[in-house]
Formats: structure tokens, sequence, C-alpha cells
């Protein structure tokens, strides 16, 4: 804890270290699992990686909930020479925002997940083949519900915080929600409390794009097969929605490849932007399944705290926790305006929360931005000691 | 502590005996979270703090505070009547872009507001001002008018006049002369440097 005389913030050596060598780790729940549908499966398998120590008390882990294309593998590598980290490598680590010397961090590949977690692309073991759209309908209550079993099978006593941007932002409020006396801290990033009609309709077009693929199939396709067109082109629109108009003129502008002549009249590609939305589409199919793709839209798409729970006010009612929602200026998929919702309505409901606004054009994905200003606000919030929240609601 | 930083926790004392222990209080333009952090360790309220910047937002966080980052005209807006036992405008009061607006919405969502305000009629500044004919510049306000934020340079008498004018009752108010620590009882739109009022409707 920082020196409670120490009234500025604490500016720390920026030189961390790396969270190095991880393994996935895989837990099977034997028991049956009921999904809010009411569809019933004999049991389930999360995949996951812990980082740092569980303290004696158990009460240090920080849950990290992915968002839609994300995975377990948040920090760290699988081998030595891996070309890339874990997708929040920058936030997670020795000495970083997320100090895995003091926190034990969990990150699980959610449920209906397609990287180790059951899914569509699991076996159903009835018979002996993919369940694909047999698998039952995911909500993010289930993805957080199923990410509870495997903190309490890790012998998790309370969480110190649970974190997340975007679809995690989610799980990150359900969690305070369903587990309100468990859950200690809330930062959610870029998220919403409410799937908007705009956010429904890329989910729409994406799904589409994977359904008219004749190689869908009714979802009931080979390993490493099915909907490939259908698929990149679901990522490379869901990709334009992540960015901004301003970050990807920075990045891409009007430059055409190299190949491209000058003025070509073919569809080939010629802008920059296009080979890379392309590469993005391909290099997405070779490690996402199609029918996840399909269960985890829909998830978000179900999503909405004031119509599960009655209202936004009845939803936050039980919450213990000291909230954090965070807002970046360019985020077009789920604006400032929504996350600022969600602060507000804790507020209103007498809880201890905290809006912030950062400042960037890079779009939705913003949250996982190198920003010095982001890691001091997030540490500041994890690392402040927890004093228990005096409720003044009526 | 030098005479400034003492200057500038005056009135956290004085806000402080008039905050009820365990209250809810809301702060406009909160900075760093300084006297919200004060009134939560001393009078253990229920604090909000709003303000527009990012890293003061962030310092407030680590404190332990809640901070809204944002308008606070806006903020104040989302929240029923009455919903706070006490708003807190403290030295902020020059540089709303609408004073009377601000005042008014924060008399509808708190029972109370305290507002604290540097007396720009105090002699010194009038001095100032007739001699040099130029921006007041002391220890408070140390900027030149192009690297000041727009302000209001409101004194005691057009606070009291504004005040009646909407009918706002005054409940309290605490006149401090220029070393803002002496309470000023003789003309204070002349002798005081620094004024606290409660407000109520």
């Amino acid at each position: 804890m920082t020196d409670p005389e120490e009234h500025e913030p604490v500016s720390r050596p920026l030189a961390s270290g790396e969270v190095g060598l991880v393994a996935p780790q895989d837990f099977t729940c034997p028991g049956p699992f009921t999904f809010k549908s009411g569809q019933v499966l004999p049991g389930f398998t999360l995949r996951y990686e812990t980082y740092g120590q569980l303290n004696a008390a158990r009460d240090n882990a920080i849950l990290v909930c992915h968002a839609l294309s994300g995975d377990h593998h948040c920090a760290g590598v699988h081998a030595a020479d891996d070309r890339k980290p874990g997708w929040w490598n920058n936030l997670i680590g020795p000495g970083k925002a997320v100090d895995t010397r003091r926190f034990f961090v969990v990150c699980a590949n959610v449920l209906g997940g397609c990287v180790g977690s059951s899914g569509p692309s699991s076996v159903n073991p009835e018979t002996g083949r993919p369940y694909g759209i047999s698998f039952p309908f995911v909500t993010i209550l289930d993805m957080v519900r199923a990410q509870k079993l495997l903190l309490d099978h890790l012998g998790v006593t309370a969480l110190h915080a649970t974190l997340g941007g975007s679809m995690g932002g989610m799980q990150a409020l359900l969690f305070a929600i369903e587990f309100p006396a468990y859950t200690r801290r809330v930062l959610a990033m870029a998220t919403t409390a409410r799937e908007s009609a705009q956010a429904i309709a890329f989910n729409e077009v994406g799904r589409q794009a994977i359904m008219q693929d004749p190689d869908w199939n009714h979802g009931d396709y080979p390993k490493g097969g099915g909907p490939r067109v259908g698929l990149a082109i679901a990522r490379m629109m869901a990709h334009i929605t992540y960015v901004s108009d301003a970050s990807m003129d920075r990045k891409f502008g009007r430059r055409k490849k190299t190949t491209a002549d000058g003025e070509s009249y073919t569809f080939d590609v010629q802008f920059e932007v296009e080979g890379y939305l392309r590469h993005q589409g391909q290099t997405f199919i070779n490690r996402f399944d199609a029918n996840s793709y399909l269960y985890i839209t829909r998830a978000l798409d179900q999503f909405d705290l004031a119509h599960a729970y009655g209202s936004l006010a009845a939803a936050f009612a039980p919450v213990q926790a000291e909230s954090l929602v965070v807002g970046f200026t360019s985020d077009w998929l789920f604006p400032p305006e929504q996350n600022r919702q969600i602060a507000l309505a804790l507020l209103r409901a007498g809880k201890r929360a905290s809006y912030a606004e950062l400042a960037t054009d890079l779009g939705h994905d913003s949250f996982l931005l190198e920003s010095e200003e982001l890691y001091t606000l997030i540490r500041g919030f994890l690392e402040r000691s927890h004093t228990p929240a005096v409720d003044f609601s009526i | 502590m030098t005479p400034l930083v003492e200057k500038r926790t005056v009135d956290m004392q004085i806000i402080g005996e008039w905050v009820t222990p365990g209250s809810r209080v809301l702060d406009l333009g909160c900075g760093r979270g300084a006297l919200l952090d004060y009134l939560v360790q001393t009078k253990e309220v229920a604090a909000l703090g709003v303000d527009l910047d990012f890293a003061r937002v962030t310092a407030g966080v680590a404190r332990g505070l809640s901070i809204y980052q944002g308008d606070m005209t806006a903020c104040m807006r989302q929240f029923p009547d009455r919903h706070f036992d006490r708003v807190i405008c403290s030295r902020t009061v020059q540089e709303l872009d609408d004073p009377a607006g601000v005042i008014l919405e924060a008399l509808r969502v708190g029972r109370a507001l305290t507002v604290g305000f540097v007396n720009h009629g105090f002699w010194k500044n009038r001095v100032d001002g007739l001699l040099r004919g130029r921006k007041v510049r002391n220890a408070v306000y140390t900027t030149e008018w192009f690297e000041s934020r727009p302000a209001n340079p409101v004194t005691i008498a057009d606070f009291e006049h504004f005040c009646a004018a909407k009918g706002i009752t005054l409940t309290r108010r605490v006149h401090l002369r220029g070393d803002w620590r002496t309470p000023c009882r003789v003309w204070p739109n002349l002798f005081a440097g620094y004024a606290l009022y409660d407000l109520a409707r």
C-alpha cells in the first residue's frame, strides 16, 4: 500500500518485468451446468492462465475478462521464441499497472469460445462430433457463472478486482452484480450496460456473412473447414468498428500497395488498407471458429442490464464493489456516453463509482492502448486500499 | 506549511465544520480531491467529486475517492432532487461558463450548497487594478491574463446581490481578512480576502 501521508500519485520507475513463459491449464467442471436458456451441458471445460501467486488469505486475485475475439492468453509467452506475447501483456506483469508481484491474475477463455474452452467446436460426447449449433445458447451471465466456478476451484475467496474492456467490461460488471460480496473492485472499460442497435447491427452483418457462406452448412462443418470466406468478411467488417477514421487514415491514408499500378482498373487489392483488412480476415480464420463467432456475438446482443434486472438501478442495487468505468473519446462502438451512464447509474444507486474519459483517436480498441496515463489510472485504482462501501441508498 | 498552502487549506476546516458526519457530499471542480479526502477522513462522508481533467481524476481515484470526469451541470442533471446533503463549489465559481445555472442546479440536487471564493472586491485587488491598471496578480492568481482561464472576478457584493435576486437563502457566511484566517466583520466587500457561504433554497 502507498504511504497514507502521500497525497500525490507516486510515479514509479517505468522499468518493469515480463510475466515470461506461461502454460495454459484446463479446468473441467464435472457437474451439469444449466445455461440461462435452460439448456444443460453435462459438464464443461475452461482453458485459463494464471500469473503471480495467490496470497495466504486467497483474496489478491484479479480476474481479467476478454473481449469477443480474445482468449485466456493475456500475458507472457508460450515459448521463448513466440513472436507475440499475450494480448494485454503491456498492462500485466511484474511492476506493471496490473502488478503480478502483488496480484494473482486469472484469465479464462469464455464459455462458448474456441481456444480450449467448451464451445460449439467441442465434441459432443453423445455423437462424437462437434456440437455445432446444437451447443446451448451462451449469455454473458453464463460466461461469468462458469468463471466463478473456476475461481472457486482455484480457491479464490474474494476477487481483489475484475477487469475487462468491451465484452470483458460486461463480464466485470456482471461479476459485481451476481457475486457482490465476492467482488471488491470492478474496472470496466470501453463497454456498455446495453448493446446498442448499431452494435447489434454490426454483429448481424458478421453473422450473415458467416451463415450465407455455403460452407457454413448450418454449423455442421469439419474442424479447420467451415465458412472461411464468411468468417474473414465478418472479421474485416468488425475490425473497422474497433478503430477510427483518424487512426485508419494515419496508418494507411490512401497509400497504395507497391504491387498495384498507379491507376489500375481492377478489383485486386490496391490500397494498403484493403491489404491490411484482408490480412486481418485471413489470420482470424486460422484461429477462430465461425460458430463461436455466432454464439459470442449473440451473447453480446442479448446483453441489456436494465432489461435483465428490471432497471439499471435494480441491476446495480446489490453491488458492493468500488467501480471505475473508463470511456475513450473516439470509441464509436461503445461510445463514452454509454460508459458514463454506467458510472452515473452506479452513483445514483449510492455506490462508489468513478468515471474517467481518456482522449485518444484510436477508437474502441483504445482500451488496449500503451498509455502511461491509463496505466497510472488503473494502478491507482487497483492499489488503493479498500474501505467497505458505505451505502447511503434509500 | 507555507502561507500559500495554508491559504489553500483554510476553507477545508470551515467547510469541515459545516459538513454533517456521514452525509453525502458532491464537490464541483474537485481537482485532485484534497478537500474530499479530508472530509472522508474527518467526517466519513460519502463523497463524489467532479472534474474535467483526466490527470486530476486519476489522482482522486488513487486516493480512494469516487470521481466523475465530465461537465458538472450535465453530471448534476443525472441525479434526483436533494440526492446530496451538500454540494461544494470551492474556488470554482469564478471560472464557470454559467454560474447561475450551476448554482441553481446545485441547489436542486443538494440540500445545501457551499460556495467559497476569493473576493475580488478586496482592497488590495482594487488598488492593484487602480494603480497598475493590470489584471490582478497575487499569491492566489499568479498568472498573466494570457495564460489564465477565463474568470469572472466576482466580489462579495456581487455574490450577495445574485443570491438576493434569485431568492436564495444565505444560511451561513464567513468573511476572512487578507490572511484568510482572521474573521472580517467590517465592510467585508472591501476588507475580506475570502468569502464562504452556505446557501439553501
